[in-house]
């Protein structure tokens, strides 16, 4: 498999905080890649010194097997933080400049606008868009001229539900095409729709890498109840996803491994002649999951 | 190289800001340029009413004078911090508005950007002078009687001094935008600098106990505006046994070319240095 990116254990230390410390990973083609962490666990930083912004401390990185250079970045089409454009200048004059540095037809313009829903307000002032739209224009310019990576830096904060279902139908889109994507986010919800690897980033150091199939492969939990909870636990325990139990007098919360849902477990116990009178599915939060990972990592 | 300028180009020209500073800028340079005679006459006339000899009165638009008079004029630090300015907010709103970072991540690279920059300012420095070149040449053929083409160019070499002393005073407005970073604050330090404290270190090093011979001469700003040195009165130079100046040379522009090399050496190296 074609490596694109390969990072060997860059750290960057700002007085006495290490935001990142010796992280090392792959990305290859065709990957869609999550940096998945909390705020302030080195994901913008770690973009920042792949994209020439930062200078590391120590370590090294690769772009497409080679050193990187501002020529190795044409390549790239990235969104980092806040939408950077000129406010005085409408999408398109932004755009231009956009195709100017990284040697693109002026043609595609039109192309990425329309991707993103800005056609129509291609002659505005980029200071007259609302938070939403200065957004999709910051991923139309990262998608000016075909990238053969591309890199988004929370792509989804800030946001309205609409916006971020929008966002994400479009990355979605992108990856099936083909384009390798690397995306940071502190979202678990939006790194499992959308990645295909994911690496666990807390306090600079990684934690995990690999499928998120396999690192997220643990499911949420369930709030169970029923008239007879005597009969529930030995039940429970016979299930082949069961993982732990916390007893409570009126329901359960139970842990299950793998992809379950509730309907799926309603069955199960219905076939086994109890009727549940409770059932409610538990949103793990990251947090939680950071424990978990970093007790399996131990 | 061209493709940097067009870049810079690009940013620019619809920027409303520069047109309005632009704007000011010549309207300033023109009114003193064309005001600057009448003044000094009215202020001659004045005096002659309390001198026992009357001065004469002057004439700045006559071939060749009107080469090193004009570019004088052109070289006053009140008008040449307009396309300073400029310059400093060009840099700054990069920062402002974070597109250096989008610049360099979308591929370009620290130099390039720092190179494009400079680009601008060597085109604005070339724009104004051409602009200045043809307005004293047309103010000259329009007031004096021209006699022989020699009489046009003798002192055309005021023009490539006013370049280079143009070009010097940006390149330090360009240094202070870089270090600063910030528009407000590079603004009015550099004006502050330029305005109050090196005409302050100036005179303080001219105080003849102190000793400091010529150190005025070396301050960056003071040793650019010196490439086109203060033009009429020749009797009264002569007098106070100063150098009158007949023609720019080499050596006047060693200084400021000197210190534009070393600024703009400062910048490309702590730019390399710092994170954006």
């Amino acid at each position: 498999m074609e490596t694109v990116l390969s990072i060997q254990e860059i750290s960057k230390r700002y007085g006495r905080i290490q935001a990142v410390n010796k992280l090392s990973t792959d990305v290859h083609k065709g990957q869609v890649f999550g940096l998945l962490g909390p705020n302030g666990s080195g994901k913008t930083t770690t973009l920042s010194m792949i994209l020439g912004l930062i200078r590391s401390d120590s370590g090294a990185f690769t772009w497409f097997g080679e050193e990187p250079t501002n020529e190795s970045r044409k390549r790239i089409g990235s969104v980092i933080e806040s939408p950077n454009f000129y406010p005085y200048l409408s999408a398109r004059q932004n755009l231009r400049i956009i195709a100017d540095i990284k040697d693109k037809a002026p043609a595609d313009i039109d192309r990425v606008l329309k991707l993103t829903d800005l056609f129509h307000r291609r002659k505005d002032k980029f200071k007259t868009f609302s938070f939403g739209m200065k957004q999709r224009l910051a991923i139309a310019s990262a998608l000016l001229g075909n990238p053969d990576v591309l890199i988004l830096d929370e792509p989804t904060n800030g946001l309205d539900p609409q916006g971020i279902a929008q966002i994400r139908e479009l990355i979605l889109m992108i990856a099936k095409e083909g384009i390798t994507i690397i995306l940071a986010s502190h979202l678990l919800d939006e790194v499992q729709k959308i990645c295909t690897h994911v690496a666990v980033l807390d306090k600079g150091k990684k934690l995990f890498d690999g499928d998120v199939s396999e690192v997220l492969s643990i499911s949420d939990s369930f709030e169970l109840g029923c008239q007879e909870m005597d009969k529930l636990e030995p039940l429970l325990r016979t299930h082949p996803q069961f993982a732990s139990l916390v007893p409570g007098p009126e329901k359960f919360v139970v842990t299950f491994l793998g992809k379950i849902d509730a309907a799926e477990l309603n069955a199960f116990f219905y076939k086994q002649g109890i009727i549940l009178s409770h059932i409610a599915e538990r949103k793990r939060t990251l947090e939680q999951h950071f424990l978990e990972l970093l007790h399996q990592n131990q | 190289m061209i493709k940097l300028l067009r870049l810079e180009l690009r940013k620019i020209l619809t920027y409303k800001t520069f047109w309005v500073i632009i704007g000011l800028y010549f309207l300033f340079l023109a009114s003193g340029i064309i005001l600057a005679e009448l003044i000094i006459n009215s202020w001659v006339t004045n005096m002659n009413k309390q001198l026992p000899i009357p001065l004469p009165h002057i004439t700045l638009y006559f071939f060749p004078d009107i080469w090193q008079n004009l570019a004088f004029f052109a070289s006053i630090r009140y008008i040449l911090i307009f396309p300073a300015i400029i310059v400093i907010i060009l840099i700054t709103n990069e920062f402002t508005f974070k597109t250096i970072r989008q610049n360099v991540v979308t591929g370009m690279s620290k130099n390039q950007f720092l190179a494009s920059k400079l680009l601008f300012i060597l085109m604005l420095s070339l724009c104004i002078t051409i602009i200045l070149k043809l307005g004293i040449f047309i103010l000259g053929i329009t007031h004096s009687e021209v006699t022989s083409f020699s009489q046009v160019i003798t002192k055309t070499s005021f023009i490539p001094g006013f370049f280079i002393l143009l070009l010097t005073f940006l390149v330090i407005s360009f240094f202070f935008g870089f270090m600063l970073r910030n528009t407000g604050l590079a603004i009015a330090i550099f004006t502050l600098y330029v305005i109050i404290i090196e005409p302050v270190l100036s005179g303080v090093s001219k105080i003849p106990s102190l000793h400091l011979g010529n150190l005025s001469h070396y301050l960056p700003v003071n040793a650019s505006l010196n490439v086109v040195e203060y033009p009429y009165l020749p009797v009264l130079k002569t007098i106070m046994g100063l150098r009158i100046q007949s023609s720019v040379s080499i050596t006047d522009c060693l200084i400021p070319l000197l210190y534009s090399a070393v600024l703009i050496g400062i910048v490309f190296f702590v730019m390399a240095k710092k994170d954006l």
